[in-house]
């Protein structure tokens, strides 16, 4: 075949599915009944179809697997970067999807592959348009996904002395030990109060300078401190993708001078499908919530 | 990786699409690690269409399905595991050549399970399908 040729078809399998899926995602925009809620799917449906697309514009090339993985692993990273164009989606937020996209867009290849090889029209017909009704019955639909991430330590110190560092706490010094926050996410350093009573602010401090505004809902010294979120950083960078609703500290004395520390946090997802972002979102809470519980277990255990 | 993630995962092989993302995950390992398998795969799966009444389809637990008169003969899962289905008589006499192994699930089955690793390994592959092959083509033929 004229390299030409080859080189044309390649290029128009990348533009036709890029194209296609841009599209499609700005189209559901005015369909979905929460435009900033991104869809299972976006992220499963739109790759693959993606993944089918390119299959038909290569059809008649008779690429190698090799060359097909590469091809589909480029195409992904393209629309990774339209997606950081357009979308105006953040590196960690982009490294996240990542997976899902390359995963789908391979697969999507591979079934396209063997479909157009049987020329079955009607299993063709069939298959897609499957793929098109899912897609329009999860972008109409109703997504929502809340949860809660707990967490325990142990503090060699008693209630007294730990509460003296739940309720505000100066800067975290320790190094980051969580790989996406050495990549740069956000970490929480500080955190301050304007009272100490049930209602007052409290503010979460984080190292990239984000603030989240807190309200204390439950301030029951040595015991409980649960407080609201009432204002947090539209980033594109995860936060605009989880909120974090609620948070708290449990206390409960184990009556040996030691501390039974339980972290609470409560999270709305606004990611689908679930059963991969909510892995995500609970690592990140997880990791958010023991590097304050350490902070606090090493100034309460300080001497 | 696939040992761990089939004995411990297994059961999520009926969720539609998920064993062909693993088997995807697998050729984009592949693809970094081992590159050259791809490309025995290619000749592989060129060698089986070449035979009469053979067809490939995409395996239902991921992966591709050679078959000969749309009854399947084994597969190739994209790390290079290939399994495929003999008598139990058979599968015993193969075991004597000491390549092969049990099915890595159905162990006691006529299924077998033979691992692409080296250049050598794809003309044996081709042989363990080339057999299989055989007796199902000699099964399917009307009796005279």
């Amino acid at each position: 075949m004229d390299k030409k040729i080859y080189e044309f078809e390649i290029m128009k399998g990348f533009i036709l599915s890029n194209v296609f899926a841009f599209s499609i995602i700005g189209i559901t925009r005015f369909l979905k009944p929460d435009p900033g809620v991104l869809v299972y799917a976006e992220f499963v449906i739109v790759p693959l179809l993606m993944g089918i697309i390119c299959a038909w514009c290569w059809k008649g090339l008779e690429i190698k697997r090799i060359q097909l993985t590469f091809f589909s692993c480029i195409n992904g990273t393209l629309a990774i970067f339209l997606s950081a164009v357009f979308l105006k989606e953040g590196i960690i937020c982009l490294l996240i999807v990542s997976p899902l996209i390359f995963a789908f867009i391979i697969t999507g290849v591979f079934i396209g592959r063997a479909m157009f090889k049987k020329s079955n029209q009607n299993l063709n017909v069939s298959v897609v348009s499957l793929l098109f009704i899912l897609f329009f019955v999860d972008s109409v639909s109703k997504h929502q996904y809340e949860n809660l991430v707990s967490d325990v330590i142990i503090v060699n110190a008693p209630p007294k002395e730990v509460w003296k560092h739940v309720v505000a706490f100066d800067r975290i010094e320790k190094k980051e030990n969580f790989w996406l926050f050495k990549m740069g996410m956000p970490s929480p350093v500080a955190a301050r109060v304007d009272g100490y009573y049930e209602g007052a602010g409290r503010k979460c401090i984080f190292s990239n300078g984000y603030i989240f505004d807190e309200k204390m809902v439950s301030y029951k010294p040595n015991q409980d401190l649960t407080f609201d979120i009432v204002k947090q950083p539209r980033d594109p960078e995860i936060m605009g993708h989880i909120d974090i609703l609620r948070g708290q500290f449990i206390l409960k004395d184990n009556g040996n001078g030691t501390t039974t520390l339980t972290g609470n946090s409560w999270y709305r997802l606004y990611v689908f499908p679930v059963w991969y972002y909510d892995l995500w979102a609970k690592s990140i809470t997880r990791n958010v919530h023991l590097r304050v519980m350490d902070h606090i277990k090493f100034l309460s255990e300080k001497r | 990786m696939f040992d761990f993630v089939v004995r411990n995962f297994g059961f999520l092989k009926h969720v539609p699409l998920l064993p062909h993302i693993f088997d995807s995950m697998l050729k984009l390992c592949t693809f970094v690690f081992k590159r050259h398998l791809l490309d025995a795969f290619d000749r592989i799966e060129g060698e089986v269409l070449s035979w009469k009444g053979a067809t490939i389809s995409i395996h239902k637990y991921g992966g591709m399905q050679f078959n000969v008169h749309k009854k399947e003969i084994g597969h190739l899962h994209s790390n290079g595991l290939l399994d495929v289905l003999y008598s139990r008589k058979i599968k015993k006499m193969m075991m004597e050549e000491g390549r092969i192994s049990n099915h890595h699930l159905f162990k006691k089955s006529g299924w077998i399970s033979f691992y692409i690793v080296r250049p050598e390994d794809e003309a044996y592959a081709i042989k363990l399908l080339m057999l299989s092959y055989s007796r199902k083509v000699i099964r399917l033929q009307p009796k005279a």
